[in-house]
C-alpha cells in the first residue's frame, strides 16, 4: 500500500509533466494543446502503455470539480466590459443556440446510428456545448487580435453554455433511465430549468459578493488568499448545487463577479486560478484519455465522424445563425463564431454519465463523443487562425508592444505601481510628458536610481515606476509602446484617407456620392457610423457607404469615434460567405428587391417620356485599364 | 496599373514654389482649369470642401486631393512636386511636398475611386516616390508614375 503511493503519484506526475512540456510543441505548432493532453492520456491508458483506469465515478467526480475550478477562472478573467458588450448574443447562443444543436445533432444521430430518438438527443446534448478552455486557450494563445465583439461573444458563449449541456444532458439522462418518452419533457422540465438557472444566477452572483467582501474584510496572510478564494468559488459551487440550482453556472457568476468587483491582490488570485485552470484542464483531459477504450473506437468511427461533420458544418452554423440573427452581426462575424465551436473536456465528462446511469449501449454514446471532441478540435482548433485570416477578422495591433511589469500593492484594491522599460521611438523616449496624475516616482537610469523630477527626458532602456489608481493603465500603454509598425495591410485595413468623424454626412455625400437614406442628412458622420453598427462602434468596424467604406480608426474611452478612415475600393471581404444573413442583411436585400421593381418602373416611364441622352464619356479608359488589373 | 491615363506630361509641375496647403491647393486649381477649361474658383472651391472633410494628406509627404466636378469631361489628373514641403495637415504630420489632384466627372463614380486608389497605390511604392523627389524633370516624372511598381501583385 505505502509503494503504491509511489507508484501512482510517479506515474501520474510523470503524465502531468508530459502533458506540461507538450505545451511548448503546441505553442510551436499551433497544436491544440487541449488535444495533445488527451492523446498523452489515450497513449497511456489501456490500449496504450496499458494503465488501465475505467473508474467512470471517479472520472466524473474529479472532471466536474475540475471543470468548476475552469468555468470560475474563465469568468474571473472576462472583464464586465467584454461581458456587456456579449451578453446579449452569447446568451442566446448559449441556450437556445445548445438547443438547436441538441435538437439537430440528435436527429442525425437517430439516422446515423439508428438509436431512438430520445437517445440521438442525449447524444446532442452531450456535444452541445462549446469548451470554454479550449476556446479560451485557442484564442489568446493564437498570437492574433480578434475583434472585440466575436472574441467577446466567444468567450462568454463558451463560458455560459456548459450548465444548459448539462442541465438537458442529466434531464435526458434520467428521462431515459426511468424509460420515459417524450412526454416527459413536460412544463416540470422547463420549469426546472428556470429554477435551476435562477439559483445558479443567484448564488453566483451572492457568492461573488460575499468573496469580495470576505477577501478585502479579513486581512488574511497573502499566501493563503487564493485557496480562501478557491475554497469559497468550490462552496458556491456545491451550495447552489445542493440546493437545486445550477452549480455549474453559480460557479461562472461568481468568477464573474469576483473578477469585476475590485478583490484585494487581484493579481495573485489571478495568476492562482490560471495555474488551478491549467492544472484542472491536465488532469481533467488526462483522466478522460484514461478512461477511453480506444481500441473500442474503430467499429463506431465511421458513423461517429458523421456526426462530428454534421455538428461542425450544419448543426454548429445554424444554431449561431439563428442565435445571432436579433443582432447584426456581420456574415463573416456569425461564420467565424460557428467555425469555433471547439468540443473538449465537457462533452466527454457529460458522455460519462449514460455510463453511471447504466443506459442501454452507455459505451456508445461515451466512444461517439469522444471522437466528435477529437474531430473537432483537430479540424476546428487547428483552423482559427487561417479561418480568422481569410474572414478579414484579424486586426492589426493597436500599438506597438509594451514592456511593463505590473506589481500590486499591499493593502489596496485601487492603485498599482507600474514598471515601464522605455523603450526606443515611444512618445515618452520622444518626450512626450507623463500626466500628472500617473504619479511618475522613480527612474532607474544605468542602474542609478533619481526621482523622475529630476531625470529630465526619458531615454531609452530607462526604468520608470508610477503609481497609478487602476483606471487608467490603457492610457499609459500608449505612451510607453512602440510606435505600431503600419504594414500595406494597415492601409487597406484603415482606409486610404482620414475623414473628420464630426463632420456631417452630407459633406461626405457631396464628395463620395453615396446614398442617405431618408433621416440621415442632418447626422454627422460619426453619428451614422455608430447607427449603422447597431447603437455601438468599435475599433476597426468597417461600414459600407454606397461606393465606400468607413472605417473606425479609434474610439475614446467612451466609445466614441474620434478617428475615421475611408477606403475607396472596398475589398469584398475576403471570403463572402453566402449563408449567415442578419435580419438587416434580409431587409435590404428585400427591399433592393423591390427598389429594383420601383426603380425599373420608373425607368419605363422615363422611357416612353424622352429618351435618355448618351452619358458623357467619361468611363471609357479607366474601366478598360482596370480590367486588365483587377484591384 | 500605372497613372498614364489620369495624367499627361502638361499637367506635372515638377517643381513647385508655394508657402502653404491653401496656396498649393490654388497653383493646383489654377493649372487644373487650365487643362480642363473649367473655371479655376470651382475646382479650388471642391478640392477645398473635400479637404474640410478631412485632409487629403496620407502620410510621407504625399497628399492626394480631390473632388468631382460637374461639367468635366473625363478624369483628369494635375501633379506637383513642391520645392518646399508645406504643411498638410496630414495624419502624420508630417509636410507634404507631392501633390497629386484628381478631378472626376459627377458620373463617375466607382471610376473616380478607382482611380484615386490607384494613384495612391502607386505612392505608397517608396521606390517610386524616391525616384519622383530626385527630379525635376516633368517627363521623367511622367515617366515614374506611369511605371507600374515592381513589388505589388495588388
Amino acid at each position: 500500500m505505502v509503494d503504491a503511493i509511489y507508484i501512482v503519484t510517479l506515474v501520474s506526475m510523470l503524465l502531468v509533466l508530459l502533458a506540461t512540456f507538450s505545451s511548448l510543441i503546441a505553442f510551436r505548432f499551433g497544436a491544440p494543446l487541449l488535444l495533445l493532453f488527451l492523446a498523452i492520456g489515450l497513449i497511456a491508458g489501456v490500449d496504450g502503455l496499458g494503465i488501465a483506469f475505467d473508474n467512470g465515478p471517479a472520472a466524473y467526480f474529479v472532471g466536474s470539480l475540475a471543470l468548476a475550478l475552469i468555468l470560475f477562472d474563465s469568468g474571473f478573467g472576462t472583464s464586465i466590459h467584454a461581458f456587456r458588450q456579449a451578453a446579449g448574443p452569447a446568451v442566446v447562443a448559449a441556450t437556445i443556440g445548445v438547443l438547436i444543436t441538441a435538437g439537430l445533432v440528435g436527429a442525425a444521430a437517430h439516422y446515423i446510428l439508428g438509436v431512438t430518438l430520445m437517445e440521438g438527443l442525449l447524444l446532442g446534448a452531450i456535444v452541445a456545448s462549446t469548451d470554454a478552455a479550449a476556446v479560451f486557450f485557442l484564442l489568446r494563445v493564437g498570437g492574433i487580435n480578434i475583434r472585440d465583439r466575436v472574441r467577446s461573444t466567444l468567450e462568454v458563449e463558451s463560458g455560459s453554455n456548459d450548465p444548459m449541456a448539462i442541465f438537458l444532458t442529466i434531464v435526458l439522462v434520467q428521462i431515459i433511465s426511468s424509460g420515459g418518452g417524450f412526454e416527459s419533457l413536460s412544463v416540470a422540465v422547463l420549469l426546472l430549468f428556470f429554477k435551476q438557472m435562477f439559483l445558479g444566477v443567484l448564488f453566483g452572483m451572492a457568492g461573488g459578493l460575499m468573496i469580495v467582501g470576505l477577501v478585502n474584510r479579513l486581512r488574511m496572510e497573502r499566501g493563503l488568499t487564493p485557496i480562501f478564494v478557491l475554497a469559497l468559488s468550490l462552496l458556491v459551487f456545491s451550495l447552489a448545487g445542493a440546493v437545486g440550482g445550477s452549480g455549474f453556472l453559480a460557479v461562472y457568476v461568481a468568477g464573474l463577479s469576483a473578477g469585476n468587483g475590485s478583490i484585494r491582490s487581484e493579481g495573485t488570485i489571478r495568476r492562482f486560478l490560471e495555474g488551478v485552470s491549467w492544472l484542472s484542464q491536465i488532469i481533467m483531459f488526462l483522466l478522460l484519455g484514461l478512461l477511453a477504450t480506444p481500441s473500442q473506437f474503430a467499429s463506431i468511427a465511421l458513423p461517429a465522424a458523421g456526426i462530428a461533420f454534421f455538428l461542425i458544418f450544419v448543426a454548429r452554423p445554424v444554431a449561431v445563425w439563428v442565435s445571432l440573427l436579433p443582432f447584426n452581426y456581420q456574415r463573416a462575424e456569425t461564420g467565424f463564431i460557428a467555425w469555433v465551436g471547439l468540443r473538449g473536456a465537457v462533452s466527454i465528462l457529460l458522455a460519462i454519465l449514460p455510463v453511471l446511469y447504466r443506459l442501454d449501449h452507455g459505451m456508445l454514446y461515451f466512444n461517439t463523443a469522444f471522437i466528435v471532441v477529437l474531430i473537432s478540435l483537430v479540424v476546428q482548433g487547428w483552423t482559427i487562425n487561417p479561418v480568422a485570416r481569410r474572414l478579414g477578422l484579424v486586426v492589426p495591433p493597436r500599438i506597438g508592444p509594451v514592456d511593463k511589469v505590473e506589481l500590486e500593492l499591499p493593502g489596496t484594491a485601487h492603485h498599482e505601481l507600474l514598471a515601464y522599460r522605455v523603450v526606443a521611438d515611444s512618445p515618452v523616449a520622444r518626450g512626450v510628458r507623463l500626466p500628472r496624475w500617473a504619479r511618475p516616482s522613480l527612474v532607474i537610469r544605468e542602474g542609478k536610481s533619481m526621482r523622475y523630477q529630476f531625470a529630465g527626458r526619458l531615454r531609452a532602456g530607462d526604468y520608470v515606476y508610477l503609481f497609478i489608481s487602476q483606471r487608467y493603465p490603457r492610457l499609459l500603454d500608449r505612451l510607453f509602446a512602440s510606435p505600431a509598425p503600419v504594414a500595406e495591410d494597415d492601409v487597406e485595413f484603415f482606409g486610404a484617407f482620414a475623414i473628420d468623424p464630426t463632420r456631417p454626412v452630407t459633406e461626405l455625400q457631396a464628395a463620395y456620392g453615396p446614398e442617405l437614406e431618408p433621416g440621415e442628412e442632418d447626422k454627422t458622420i460619426a453619428e451614422l457610423m455608430r447607427d449603422r453598427l447597431g447603437g455601438r462602434a468599435e475599433y476597426a468596424d468597417r461600414v459600407a457607404f454606397g461606393p465606400v467604406e468607413l472605417i473606425v480608426r479609434d474610439v475614446d474611452e467612451e466609445g466614441r469615434i474620434v478617428s475615421v478612415g475611408i477606403s475607396l475600393a472596398p475589398e469584398q471581404p475576403k471570403a463572402q460567405i453566402p449563408l449567415f444573413l442578419n435580419l438587416r442583411d434580409m431587409r435590404d436585400l428585400l427591399a433592393r428587391a423591390f427598389g429594383r421593381k420601383k426603380a425599373e418602373a420608373r425607368e419605363q416611364e422615363a422611357k416612353a417620356g424622352h429618351e435618355e441622352p448618351e452619358p458623357a464619356g467619361a468611363d471609357d479608359e479607366p474601366s478598360k485599364a482596370d480590367a486588365e488589373h483587377p484591384l | 496599373m500605372d497613372l498614364s491615363d489620369l495624367i499627361e506630361v502638361p499637367a506635372i509641375m515638377p517643381a513647385l514654389k508655394a508657402n502653404s496647403k491653401k496656396q498649393v491647393l490654388q497653383l493646383l486649381a489654377e493649372k487644373a482649369a487650365r487643362i480642363t477649361g473649367l473655371p479655376e474658383r470651382e475646382i479650388f472651391d471642391t478640392v477645398l470642401r473635400r479637404e474640410k472633410l478631412g485632409s487629403t494628406g496620407v502620410g510621407n509627404g504625399i497628399a492626394i486631393p480631390h473632388g468631382k466636378i460637374p461639367g468635366i469631361r473625363r478624369i483628369a489628373g494635375v501633379f506637383a512636386r513642391l520645392e518646399q514641403p508645406v504643411d498638410f495637415d496630414s495624419l502624420d504630420d508630417q509636410p507634404v511636398d507631392l501633390v497629386f489632384l484628381l478631378l472626376a466627372p459627377e458620373g463617375a463614380g466607382a471610376d473616380h475611386l478607382k482611380a484615386l486608389s490607384r494613384i495612391a497605390r502607386v505612392l505608397r511604392d517608396a521606390d517610386t516616390v524616391a525616384k519622383i523627389r530626385g527630379t525635376s524633370d516633368a517627363a521623367a516624372i511622367h515617366a515614374f508614375l506611369s511605371q507600374t511598381p515592381a513589388s505589388h501583385a495588388a
